[in-house]
Protein backbone atom coordinates (compact mmCIF):
# COMPACT_ATOMS: atom_id res chain seq x y z
CA UNK A 1 0.00 0.00 0.00
CA UNK A 2 1.49 3.40 -0.67
CA UNK A 3 -0.75 5.53 1.68
CA UNK A 4 -2.31 3.65 4.65
CA UNK A 5 -4.56 5.64 7.03
CA UNK A 6 -5.52 3.19 10.45
CA UNK A 7 -8.15 4.81 13.01
CA UNK A 8 -6.89 8.51 12.68
CA UNK A 9 -8.17 11.45 15.04
CA UNK A 10 -7.93 14.68 14.87
CA UNK A 11 -9.57 16.86 17.37
CA UNK A 12 -9.76 20.88 16.94
CA UNK A 13 -11.00 21.97 20.43
CA UNK A 14 -14.02 20.37 21.16
CA UNK A 15 -14.80 19.36 17.07
CA UNK A 16 -13.27 16.11 15.44
CA UNK A 17 -11.92 16.94 12.72
CA UNK A 18 -11.13 13.43 11.13
CA UNK A 19 -13.14 11.11 13.36
CA UNK A 20 -11.52 7.22 13.46
CA UNK A 21 -10.50 7.25 9.52
CA UNK A 22 -9.32 4.43 8.23
CA UNK A 23 -8.44 3.85 4.40
CA UNK A 24 -5.94 2.83 1.71
CA UNK A 25 -4.27 3.64 -1.69
CA UNK A 26 -2.63 0.95 -3.63
CA UNK A 27 0.43 1.82 -5.25
CA UNK A 28 -0.48 3.28 -8.59
CA UNK A 29 -4.45 4.13 -7.79
CA UNK A 30 -6.02 7.09 -8.30
CA UNK A 31 -8.88 7.85 -5.36
CA UNK A 32 -11.29 10.04 -5.21
CA UNK A 33 -11.99 11.68 -1.81
CA UNK A 34 -14.79 13.40 -1.73
CA UNK A 35 -17.24 14.83 1.12
CA UNK A 36 -19.45 17.93 1.97
CA UNK A 37 -17.33 21.15 3.20
CA UNK A 38 -16.12 20.50 6.89
CA UNK A 39 -15.72 17.03 6.30
CA UNK A 40 -11.95 16.26 7.12
CA UNK A 41 -10.52 15.97 3.53
CA UNK A 42 -7.90 18.50 3.82
CA UNK A 43 -7.11 18.13 7.14
CA UNK A 44 -6.41 13.95 6.20
CA UNK A 45 -4.45 15.71 3.03
CA UNK A 46 -2.53 17.48 5.22
CA UNK A 47 -2.00 14.74 7.83
CA UNK A 48 -0.68 12.87 4.81
CA UNK A 49 2.00 15.80 4.60
CA UNK A 50 3.23 15.41 8.07
CA UNK A 51 2.49 18.95 8.71
CA UNK A 52 -0.70 18.17 10.91
CA UNK A 53 -0.11 15.52 13.66
CA UNK A 54 -2.80 13.09 14.62
CA UNK A 55 -4.22 12.78 18.07
CA UNK A 56 -4.64 9.09 17.55
CA UNK A 57 -4.31 6.98 15.00
CA UNK A 58 -1.41 5.68 12.48
CA UNK A 59 -0.57 6.82 9.30
CA UNK A 60 2.07 5.67 6.86
CA UNK A 61 3.27 7.12 3.54
CA UNK A 62 5.45 4.66 0.96
CA UNK A 63 6.10 3.10 4.08
CA UNK A 64 7.28 6.48 6.11
CA UNK A 65 5.84 7.95 9.02
CA UNK A 66 4.94 11.15 7.72
CA UNK A 67 5.49 13.05 11.51
CA UNK A 68 8.94 11.48 12.47
CA UNK A 69 9.97 11.22 8.70
CA UNK A 70 8.32 14.03 7.36
CA UNK A 71 10.95 15.54 5.37
CA UNK A 72 11.81 12.49 3.46
CA UNK A 73 7.78 11.77 3.27
CA UNK A 74 6.99 15.40 1.67
CA UNK A 75 9.76 14.81 -0.97
CA UNK A 76 7.93 12.45 -2.49
CA UNK A 77 4.33 14.20 -2.34
CA UNK A 78 3.06 16.62 -4.86
CA UNK A 79 0.70 19.07 -3.29
CA UNK A 80 -1.61 21.24 -5.18
CA UNK A 81 -3.93 22.94 -1.58
CA UNK A 82 -7.39 24.95 -3.29
CA UNK A 83 -5.09 28.22 -3.11
CA UNK A 84 -2.03 27.76 -5.07
CA UNK A 85 0.28 28.89 -2.08
CA UNK A 86 2.66 31.19 -5.17
CA UNK A 87 4.37 34.34 -4.61
CA UNK A 88 2.60 36.91 -6.07
CA UNK A 89 6.00 39.27 -6.14
CA UNK A 90 7.81 36.90 -8.23
CA UNK A 91 7.31 35.72 -12.09
CA UNK A 92 5.80 32.60 -12.93
CA UNK A 93 9.41 30.56 -13.97
CA UNK A 94 10.75 32.27 -10.66
CA UNK A 95 8.43 30.90 -8.66
CA UNK A 96 9.23 27.05 -10.16
CA UNK A 97 12.55 28.02 -9.90
CA UNK A 98 12.89 28.80 -6.44
CA UNK A 99 10.56 25.29 -5.40
CA UNK A 100 12.71 23.74 -8.03
CA UNK A 101 15.36 24.69 -5.43
CA UNK A 102 13.77 23.40 -2.69
CA UNK A 103 12.97 20.15 -3.77
CA UNK A 104 16.51 19.95 -5.22
CA UNK A 105 15.92 19.71 -8.54
CA UNK A 106 19.68 19.87 -10.74
CA UNK A 107 17.82 20.42 -14.04
CA UNK A 108 17.27 24.02 -15.17
CA UNK A 109 15.31 23.12 -17.81
CA UNK A 110 12.27 21.33 -16.03
CA UNK A 111 10.72 24.52 -14.92
CA UNK A 112 10.87 25.47 -18.74
CA UNK A 113 8.96 22.33 -19.41
CA UNK A 114 6.54 22.65 -17.15
CA UNK A 115 5.74 26.04 -18.04
CA UNK A 116 5.24 24.89 -21.68
CA UNK A 117 3.26 21.60 -20.86
CA UNK A 118 0.68 24.12 -19.20
CA UNK A 119 0.20 26.87 -21.49
CA UNK A 120 1.95 29.46 -19.40
CA UNK A 121 4.92 30.14 -21.55
CA UNK A 122 4.30 32.53 -23.07
CA UNK A 123 3.38 33.93 -19.52
CA UNK A 124 6.44 33.37 -17.34
CA UNK A 125 8.29 36.10 -17.16
CA UNK A 126 4.56 37.74 -16.00
CA UNK A 127 4.55 38.30 -11.90
CA UNK A 128 2.23 35.67 -10.44
CA UNK A 129 0.14 38.06 -8.95
CA UNK A 130 -1.50 39.33 -12.22
CA UNK A 131 -2.04 35.79 -13.61
CA UNK A 132 -5.86 34.75 -13.86
CA UNK A 133 -7.21 31.96 -11.17
CA UNK A 134 -6.83 29.45 -14.10
CA UNK A 135 -3.38 30.48 -14.37
CA UNK A 136 -2.48 30.06 -11.26
CA UNK A 137 -4.04 27.07 -10.88
CA UNK A 138 -2.43 25.41 -13.68
CA UNK A 139 1.10 26.94 -12.41
CA UNK A 140 0.33 25.35 -8.93
CA UNK A 141 -0.22 22.10 -10.42
CA UNK A 142 3.34 22.65 -12.45
CA UNK A 143 4.62 23.51 -8.97
CA UNK A 144 3.36 20.24 -7.57
CA UNK A 145 4.99 18.18 -10.57
CA UNK A 146 8.28 19.68 -10.44
CA UNK A 147 10.10 16.78 -8.80
CA UNK A 148 8.38 14.06 -10.59
CA UNK A 149 6.58 12.55 -7.00
CA UNK A 150 5.31 9.30 -7.09
CA UNK A 151 2.44 10.29 -5.24
CA UNK A 152 0.25 13.05 -5.89
CA UNK A 153 -2.29 14.89 -3.42
CA UNK A 154 -4.67 17.29 -5.12
CA UNK A 155 -7.32 19.39 -3.56
CA UNK A 156 -9.53 20.80 -6.46
CA UNK A 157 -7.58 20.74 -8.82
CA UNK A 158 -10.01 22.01 -11.71
CA UNK A 159 -11.09 24.72 -9.46
CA UNK A 160 -11.21 28.06 -11.32
CA UNK A 161 -10.08 26.23 -14.74
CA UNK A 162 -11.96 26.67 -18.68
CA UNK A 163 -13.21 23.58 -19.83
CA UNK A 164 -9.79 23.17 -21.80
CA UNK A 165 -7.80 23.48 -18.88
CA UNK A 166 -9.98 20.92 -17.06
CA UNK A 167 -9.45 18.91 -19.52
CA UNK A 168 -5.96 18.94 -19.88
CA UNK A 169 -5.94 18.70 -16.18
CA UNK A 170 -7.94 15.49 -16.04
CA UNK A 171 -6.04 14.16 -19.38
CA UNK A 172 -2.32 14.68 -17.66
CA UNK A 173 -3.23 12.65 -14.01
CA UNK A 174 -4.78 9.74 -16.39
CA UNK A 175 -1.52 10.48 -17.89
CA UNK A 176 1.18 10.24 -15.06
CA UNK A 177 -0.86 7.29 -13.43
CA UNK A 178 -0.62 4.89 -16.69
CA UNK A 179 3.10 6.12 -17.79
CA UNK A 180 4.60 6.77 -14.67
CA UNK A 181 2.48 4.66 -12.17
CA UNK A 182 1.82 7.96 -10.45
CA UNK A 183 -0.37 7.41 -6.77
CA UNK A 184 -3.03 10.25 -6.64
CA UNK A 185 -5.28 11.09 -3.80
CA UNK A 186 -8.36 13.83 -5.45
CA UNK A 187 -10.37 15.66 -3.38
CA UNK A 188 -12.92 17.84 -5.47
CA UNK A 189 -16.69 18.48 -5.38
CA UNK A 190 -17.31 18.29 -9.01
CA UNK A 191 -17.98 15.16 -9.26
CA UNK A 192 -18.53 13.92 -12.66
CA UNK A 193 -14.96 15.12 -13.54
CA UNK A 194 -14.01 12.72 -10.90
CA UNK A 195 -15.92 9.64 -12.47
CA UNK A 196 -13.74 9.99 -15.38
CA UNK A 197 -10.48 9.66 -13.60
CA UNK A 198 -10.53 7.78 -10.46
CA UNK A 199 -10.59 4.25 -9.87
CA UNK A 200 -12.30 4.33 -6.18
CA UNK A 201 -13.61 6.51 -3.81
CA UNK A 202 -13.10 7.12 -0.27
CA UNK A 203 -16.57 9.10 0.84
CA UNK A 204 -16.20 11.28 4.53
CA UNK A 205 -18.13 13.19 6.04
CA UNK A 206 -17.78 15.04 9.90
CA UNK A 207 -14.35 13.04 9.59
CA UNK A 208 -15.45 9.68 9.35
CA UNK A 209 -15.41 7.38 6.52
CA UNK A 210 -19.29 6.99 5.38
CA UNK A 211 -18.24 4.43 2.03
CA UNK A 212 -15.22 3.35 0.26
CA UNK A 213 -14.92 1.09 -3.34
CA UNK A 214 -15.21 1.60 -6.80
CA UNK A 215 -18.65 3.09 -8.16
CA UNK A 216 -20.95 0.09 -8.92
CA UNK A 217 -19.09 -1.41 -5.05
CA UNK A 218 -20.68 1.97 -3.91
CA UNK A 219 -24.08 2.18 -6.18
CA UNK A 220 -24.19 -1.80 -4.20
CA UNK A 221 -24.10 -0.46 -0.93
CA UNK A 222 -27.10 2.06 -1.61
CA UNK A 223 -29.88 0.34 -3.94
CA UNK A 224 -32.24 2.38 -5.09
CA UNK A 225 -34.40 3.32 -8.58
CA UNK A 226 -32.53 3.77 -11.42
CA UNK A 227 -33.37 6.49 -13.83
CA UNK A 228 -33.35 5.50 -17.46
CA UNK A 229 -33.48 9.01 -20.14
CA UNK A 230 -34.12 7.99 -23.51
CA UNK A 231 -33.81 9.86 -26.75
CA UNK A 232 -36.45 7.98 -28.91
CA UNK A 233 -39.21 8.22 -31.63
CA UNK A 234 -41.83 7.20 -28.96
CA UNK A 235 -45.15 9.60 -28.23
CA UNK A 236 -45.66 7.99 -24.47
CA UNK A 237 -49.82 7.71 -23.67
CA UNK A 238 -50.23 7.90 -20.16
CA UNK A 239 -47.66 7.45 -17.04
CA UNK A 240 -46.19 4.38 -17.94
CA UNK A 241 -45.00 2.20 -20.61
CA UNK A 242 -45.53 -1.41 -20.27
CA UNK A 243 -46.19 -1.40 -16.71
CA UNK A 244 -42.84 0.70 -16.27
CA UNK A 245 -43.05 4.52 -14.72
CA UNK A 246 -42.17 6.66 -17.17
CA UNK A 247 -42.85 10.63 -18.02
CA UNK A 248 -42.10 12.68 -20.93
CA UNK A 249 -39.13 15.45 -20.23
CA UNK A 250 -38.73 19.03 -21.26
CA UNK A 251 -35.86 18.24 -23.79
CA UNK A 252 -38.02 15.54 -25.77
CA UNK A 253 -36.62 12.93 -24.18
CA UNK A 254 -38.72 9.88 -22.04
CA UNK A 255 -37.78 9.12 -17.95
CA UNK A 256 -38.38 5.85 -17.02
CA UNK A 257 -38.20 4.62 -13.61
CA UNK A 258 -37.04 0.88 -13.14
CA UNK A 259 -36.10 -0.85 -9.78
CA UNK A 260 -32.35 -2.09 -10.89
CA UNK A 261 -30.59 -1.53 -13.60
CA UNK A 262 -30.81 -5.28 -14.55
CA UNK A 263 -34.13 -4.36 -16.35
CA UNK A 264 -32.58 -1.75 -18.61
CA UNK A 265 -31.70 -4.24 -21.15
CA UNK A 266 -35.30 -5.89 -21.89
CA UNK A 267 -36.29 -1.67 -21.49
CA UNK A 268 -34.22 -0.63 -24.46
CA UNK A 269 -35.07 -3.79 -26.25
CA UNK A 270 -38.42 -3.41 -25.96
CA UNK A 271 -38.99 0.51 -27.07
CA UNK A 272 -36.37 -0.33 -30.27
CA UNK A 273 -39.29 -2.07 -31.45
CA UNK A 274 -41.68 0.41 -30.85
CA UNK A 275 -39.51 3.13 -31.93
CA UNK A 276 -35.94 4.39 -33.10
CA UNK A 277 -34.11 4.83 -30.18
CA UNK A 278 -30.92 7.30 -30.23
CA UNK A 279 -29.46 7.55 -26.82
CA UNK A 280 -29.64 5.91 -23.86
CA UNK A 281 -28.18 7.49 -20.07
CA UNK A 282 -28.62 5.97 -16.79
CA UNK A 283 -29.10 8.08 -14.19
CA UNK A 284 -28.72 7.19 -10.54
CA UNK A 285 -25.64 5.39 -10.90
CA UNK A 286 -23.14 8.06 -11.41
CA UNK A 287 -21.01 9.25 -8.42
CA UNK A 288 -23.23 12.02 -7.79
CA UNK A 289 -26.44 10.20 -7.29
CA UNK A 290 -24.59 7.46 -5.34
CA UNK A 291 -22.70 10.46 -3.15
CA UNK A 292 -26.00 11.63 -2.31
CA UNK A 293 -27.52 8.54 -1.35
CA UNK A 294 -24.49 7.65 0.77
CA UNK A 295 -25.26 10.39 2.53
CA UNK A 296 -28.80 10.06 3.40
CA UNK A 297 -28.47 7.16 4.64
CA UNK A 298 -25.18 7.83 6.82
CA UNK A 299 -27.64 10.98 8.56
CA UNK A 300 -30.65 8.74 9.15
CA UNK A 301 -28.55 6.59 10.78
CA UNK B 1 21.20 22.11 7.01
CA UNK B 2 19.69 22.20 3.63
CA UNK B 3 22.01 24.97 2.60
CA UNK B 4 20.60 24.87 -1.02
CA UNK B 5 17.41 25.95 0.59
CA UNK B 6 18.55 28.32 2.89
CA UNK B 7 20.39 30.45 0.01
CA UNK B 8 17.11 30.07 -2.23
CA UNK B 9 14.82 31.34 0.72
CA UNK B 10 17.08 33.97 1.87
CA UNK B 11 17.70 35.59 -1.39
CA UNK B 12 13.81 34.93 -2.11
CA UNK B 13 13.53 37.18 0.99
CA UNK B 14 16.15 39.52 0.12
CA UNK B 15 14.73 40.09 -3.08
CA UNK B 16 11.54 40.68 -1.82
CA UNK B 17 12.34 43.54 0.53
CA UNK B 18 14.99 45.37 -2.38
CA UNK B 19 12.53 45.42 -4.98
CA UNK B 20 9.85 47.06 -3.55
CA UNK B 21 10.60 50.39 -2.84
CA UNK B 22 7.63 50.82 -0.38
CA UNK B 23 9.44 48.70 1.79
CA UNK B 24 13.22 49.86 1.76
CA UNK B 25 12.75 52.98 1.51
CA UNK B 26 10.89 53.89 5.21
CA UNK B 27 13.88 50.94 6.32
CA UNK B 28 16.51 53.77 5.37
CA UNK B 29 15.32 57.17 6.52
CA UNK B 30 15.97 56.91 9.82
CA UNK B 31 19.87 55.45 9.35
CA UNK B 32 19.80 58.46 6.86
CA UNK B 33 19.35 60.96 9.23
CA UNK B 34 21.45 59.79 12.03
CA UNK B 35 24.08 59.16 9.60
CA UNK B 36 24.39 61.94 7.47
CA UNK B 37 21.75 64.69 8.73
CA UNK B 38 22.94 64.33 12.06
CA UNK B 39 26.62 65.10 12.11
CA UNK B 40 26.40 67.41 9.61
CA UNK B 41 23.89 69.25 11.54
CA UNK B 42 25.74 69.54 14.59
CA UNK B 43 29.34 70.05 13.05
CA UNK B 44 27.69 72.87 11.80
CA UNK B 45 26.16 73.78 14.89
CA UNK B 46 29.33 73.28 17.20
CA UNK B 47 31.53 75.55 14.80
CA UNK B 48 28.54 78.61 14.45
CA UNK B 49 28.22 78.33 18.52
CA UNK B 50 30.22 80.40 20.86
CA UNK B 51 30.77 78.13 23.46
CA UNK B 52 31.67 80.62 26.56
CA UNK B 53 27.84 82.02 25.97
CA UNK B 54 26.00 79.52 25.01
CA UNK B 55 23.97 77.95 27.69
CA UNK B 56 23.34 74.44 26.23
CA UNK B 57 26.87 73.85 25.45
CA UNK B 58 27.89 75.07 28.88
CA UNK B 59 25.67 71.98 30.43
CA UNK B 60 27.43 69.78 28.33
CA UNK B 61 30.46 70.63 29.62
CA UNK B 62 29.33 70.41 33.03
CA UNK B 63 28.37 66.96 31.94
CA UNK B 64 32.00 66.30 30.58
CA UNK B 65 32.99 67.77 34.07
CA UNK B 66 31.21 65.48 36.23
CA UNK B 67 31.72 62.21 34.68
CA UNK B 68 32.91 59.73 37.06
CA UNK B 69 36.39 59.02 37.88
CA UNK B 70 35.99 55.51 35.68
CA UNK B 71 34.53 57.21 32.38
CA UNK B 72 37.42 59.62 32.99
CA UNK B 73 40.16 57.26 33.61
CA UNK B 74 38.25 55.62 29.95
CA UNK B 75 39.15 59.11 27.94
CA UNK B 76 43.26 58.24 28.55
CA UNK B 77 44.34 61.19 28.70
CA UNK B 78 42.38 62.54 24.96
CA UNK B 79 40.75 65.07 26.33
CA UNK B 80 44.36 66.69 27.59
CA UNK B 81 44.85 66.41 23.70
CA UNK B 82 41.79 68.47 22.40
CA UNK B 83 42.23 72.17 23.51
CA UNK B 84 38.94 74.39 22.55
CA UNK B 85 35.62 73.43 24.07
CA UNK B 86 34.56 72.83 20.60
CA UNK B 87 36.85 70.21 20.39
CA UNK B 88 35.82 68.35 23.53
CA UNK B 89 32.01 68.64 22.68
CA UNK B 90 32.12 67.51 19.47
CA UNK B 91 34.68 64.45 20.33
CA UNK B 92 31.94 63.26 22.82
CA UNK B 93 29.18 63.99 20.34
CA UNK B 94 30.55 61.82 17.86
CA UNK B 95 32.81 59.40 19.34
CA UNK B 96 30.25 58.60 22.44
CA UNK B 97 27.21 60.24 22.47
CA UNK B 98 25.98 59.16 19.33
CA UNK B 99 27.35 55.33 19.84
CA UNK B 100 23.98 53.89 21.14
CA UNK B 101 22.14 55.01 18.26
CA UNK B 102 24.10 52.49 16.12
CA UNK B 103 22.56 49.80 18.40
CA UNK B 104 19.92 51.05 17.26
CA UNK B 105 19.61 51.13 13.03
CA UNK B 106 20.73 46.84 13.33
CA UNK B 107 17.54 46.55 15.55
CA UNK B 108 15.34 48.45 13.67
CA UNK B 109 15.75 47.58 10.13
CA UNK B 110 16.15 43.39 11.61
CA UNK B 111 12.68 44.21 13.50
CA UNK B 112 11.32 45.62 10.56
CA UNK B 113 12.19 42.22 8.40
CA UNK B 114 12.58 39.78 10.49
CA UNK B 115 8.97 40.21 11.88
CA UNK B 116 7.93 39.28 8.55
CA UNK B 117 9.61 36.84 8.34
CA UNK B 118 7.16 33.85 8.91
CA UNK B 119 4.14 35.86 9.80
CA UNK B 120 4.00 37.72 6.38
CA UNK B 121 4.43 34.54 4.37
CA UNK B 122 1.01 33.70 6.21
CA UNK B 123 -0.80 37.16 5.84
CA UNK B 124 0.47 36.89 1.67
CA UNK B 125 -0.99 33.19 1.88
CA UNK B 126 2.88 31.44 1.05
CA UNK B 127 3.55 29.95 4.30
CA UNK B 128 1.47 26.21 3.98
CA UNK B 129 3.30 26.37 0.73
CA UNK B 130 6.91 26.64 2.14
CA UNK B 131 6.04 23.93 5.26
CA UNK B 132 4.89 21.75 2.84
CA UNK B 133 8.28 21.53 0.92
CA UNK B 134 10.82 18.89 2.34
CA UNK B 135 12.78 21.79 3.41
CA UNK B 136 13.33 21.08 7.77
CA UNK B 137 12.47 23.67 10.02
CA UNK B 138 16.14 24.72 11.19
CA UNK B 139 17.23 25.53 7.21
CA UNK B 140 13.78 27.38 7.17
CA UNK B 141 14.32 29.79 10.17
CA UNK B 142 18.48 29.76 9.07
CA UNK B 143 17.25 31.32 5.82
CA UNK B 144 14.52 33.67 7.42
CA UNK B 145 17.16 34.90 9.91
CA UNK B 146 19.74 35.43 7.55
CA UNK B 147 17.76 37.48 5.11
CA UNK B 148 16.70 39.90 7.99
CA UNK B 149 20.05 39.56 9.43
CA UNK B 150 22.46 40.67 5.75
CA UNK B 151 20.31 43.86 4.98
CA UNK B 152 20.42 45.15 8.65
CA UNK B 153 24.20 44.55 9.11
CA UNK B 154 24.39 46.09 5.58
CA UNK B 155 22.60 49.15 6.57
CA UNK B 156 24.43 49.82 9.60
CA UNK B 157 27.61 49.16 7.91
CA UNK B 158 26.98 51.66 5.18
CA UNK B 159 25.45 53.97 8.08
CA UNK B 160 28.61 53.95 9.85
CA UNK B 161 30.59 54.45 6.99
CA UNK B 162 28.30 57.89 6.32
CA UNK B 163 28.83 59.08 9.77
CA UNK B 164 32.54 58.73 9.75
CA UNK B 165 32.62 60.25 5.97
CA UNK B 166 30.55 63.33 7.29
CA UNK B 167 31.68 64.12 10.73
CA UNK B 168 34.91 64.19 9.41
CA UNK B 169 34.35 66.05 6.53
CA UNK B 170 32.40 68.86 7.96
CA UNK B 171 33.79 68.70 11.68
CA UNK B 172 37.45 69.42 9.68
CA UNK B 173 36.84 72.87 10.72
CA UNK B 174 36.89 72.38 14.32
CA UNK B 175 39.93 69.68 14.59
CA UNK B 176 42.03 70.13 11.41
CA UNK B 177 42.41 66.31 11.31
CA UNK B 178 40.48 63.39 11.60
CA UNK B 179 38.75 62.40 15.08
CA UNK B 180 36.22 59.29 14.63
CA UNK B 181 36.04 56.67 14.51
CA UNK B 182 37.71 56.60 18.25
CA UNK B 183 39.48 53.12 19.11
CA UNK B 184 36.05 52.01 21.01
CA UNK B 185 34.24 52.11 17.91
CA UNK B 186 35.68 48.77 16.69
CA UNK B 187 33.91 46.19 18.99
CA UNK B 188 31.16 48.52 18.71
CA UNK B 189 30.68 47.90 14.40
CA UNK B 190 32.96 44.54 14.63
CA UNK B 191 31.12 42.73 17.81
CA UNK B 192 28.60 44.42 19.53
CA UNK B 193 26.66 45.35 16.40
CA UNK B 194 26.48 42.25 14.90
CA UNK B 195 25.71 40.46 17.93
CA UNK B 196 22.74 42.89 18.63
CA UNK B 197 21.48 42.58 14.97
CA UNK B 198 21.02 38.83 15.74
CA UNK B 199 19.50 38.26 18.58
CA UNK B 200 16.68 41.09 16.99
CA UNK B 201 16.20 38.74 14.63
CA UNK B 202 16.53 35.51 17.05
CA UNK B 203 13.98 36.75 19.18
CA UNK B 204 11.50 38.37 16.50
CA UNK B 205 11.79 35.43 13.62
CA UNK B 206 10.72 33.34 17.01
CA UNK B 207 8.26 35.48 17.45
CA UNK B 208 6.98 35.72 13.65
CA UNK B 209 6.37 32.23 13.71
CA UNK B 210 3.76 32.60 16.69
CA UNK B 211 2.33 35.53 16.19
CA UNK B 212 -1.26 35.59 13.74
CA UNK B 213 -0.34 39.00 12.55
CA UNK B 214 2.35 41.60 11.16
CA UNK B 215 1.08 44.02 13.70
CA UNK B 216 0.87 41.76 17.03
CA UNK B 217 4.79 40.47 15.79
CA UNK B 218 5.70 44.03 16.00
CA UNK B 219 4.44 45.09 19.13
CA UNK B 220 5.64 42.19 21.03
CA UNK B 221 9.17 43.18 19.32
CA UNK B 222 9.02 46.41 21.19
CA UNK B 223 10.77 45.60 24.13
CA UNK B 224 14.41 44.93 22.12
CA UNK B 225 14.98 49.07 22.66
CA UNK B 226 14.68 49.27 26.48
CA UNK B 227 18.63 47.93 27.10
CA UNK B 228 19.59 50.27 24.23
CA UNK B 229 17.20 53.35 25.49
CA UNK B 230 19.41 52.73 28.63
CA UNK B 231 22.25 52.68 27.43
CA UNK B 232 22.02 55.46 25.98
CA UNK B 233 21.09 57.85 29.03
CA UNK B 234 24.20 56.06 30.53
CA UNK B 235 25.97 57.76 27.93
CA UNK B 236 23.99 60.58 27.94
CA UNK B 237 24.87 61.17 31.60
CA UNK B 238 28.02 59.88 31.83
CA UNK B 239 27.11 56.98 34.42
CA UNK B 240 28.71 54.67 32.08
CA UNK B 241 30.52 55.52 28.61
CA UNK B 242 30.49 53.00 26.09
CA UNK B 243 34.77 52.56 25.98
CA UNK B 244 36.30 49.67 24.21
CA UNK B 245 36.35 47.58 27.43
CA UNK B 246 32.67 48.08 27.87
CA UNK B 247 31.98 47.43 25.04
CA UNK B 248 33.89 44.14 24.25
CA UNK B 249 32.34 43.57 27.58
CA UNK B 250 29.01 43.60 26.10
CA UNK B 251 29.70 41.98 23.27
CA UNK B 252 30.65 38.95 24.73
CA UNK B 253 27.69 38.64 26.45
CA UNK B 254 25.64 39.15 23.51
CA UNK B 255 27.30 36.54 21.88
CA UNK B 256 26.55 34.22 24.67
CA UNK B 257 22.93 35.40 24.74
CA UNK B 258 22.55 34.89 20.89
CA UNK B 259 24.12 31.10 21.03
CA UNK B 260 22.03 29.96 23.96
CA UNK B 261 18.80 31.53 22.35
CA UNK B 262 19.85 29.78 18.74
CA UNK B 263 20.00 26.71 20.78
CA UNK B 264 17.06 27.04 22.79
CA UNK B 265 14.75 28.02 19.43
CA UNK B 266 16.25 25.15 17.24
CA UNK B 267 14.73 22.53 19.86
CA UNK B 268 11.28 24.99 19.57
CA UNK B 269 11.40 24.02 15.60
CA UNK B 270 7.90 21.93 15.03
CA UNK B 271 7.03 22.26 11.22
CA UNK B 272 3.46 20.63 12.54
CA UNK B 273 2.83 22.79 15.79
CA UNK B 274 4.12 26.20 13.28
CA UNK B 275 1.82 25.10 10.64
CA UNK B 276 -1.26 24.20 12.85
CA UNK B 277 -0.81 27.81 14.58
CA UNK B 278 -0.48 29.73 11.61
CA UNK B 279 -2.09 27.96 8.46
CA UNK B 280 -5.60 26.14 9.86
Amino acid sequence: MMIQIKDVTKRYGEQRAVDALSFNVARGEILGLIGPNGAGKTTTIRMLCGVVKPDAGQVRVAGLDPQSQGDEVRSQIGVLTETAELYSNLSGIENLRFFAELYGIDDPRRPHELMEEFGLADHKEKKAGAYSTGMKKRLGLAKALLANPPILLLDEPTSGLDPAGIAMVLDEIERLNSQKGVTVVLCSHVLHQLETVCQRYVIIDRGRTVAQGTLPELAEKCPGPTIVEVDADYILDGEAYRGIPARPLPVGDIQFTVSSRNEVPKLIRQLSQDADVYSVKLKGHDLESVYFRLLEGEKDE
Amino acid sequence: MNRRAVRAIARKDIMSITSNIQVWLPMLIVPLVFAVLFPIGASFAIRATDTSTSSDFQELLDVLEKLPQSSLDSLNGIFDSLITDQQRIAYMMFNYFMAPFFLMIPLMAASTISVDSFVGEKERGTLEGLLLSPVDMRSIFAAKALASLIPAIAISLTSFVLFAVCANVFAWPIFGRLFFPSIAWAPLILLVMPAIGLLAVLINVFISARVSTFQAGYQMSGFLVLPVIALMIGQFTGIMLLDAKVLLAIGAALIIVDYALLMAITKRLDKAQIFESQVR
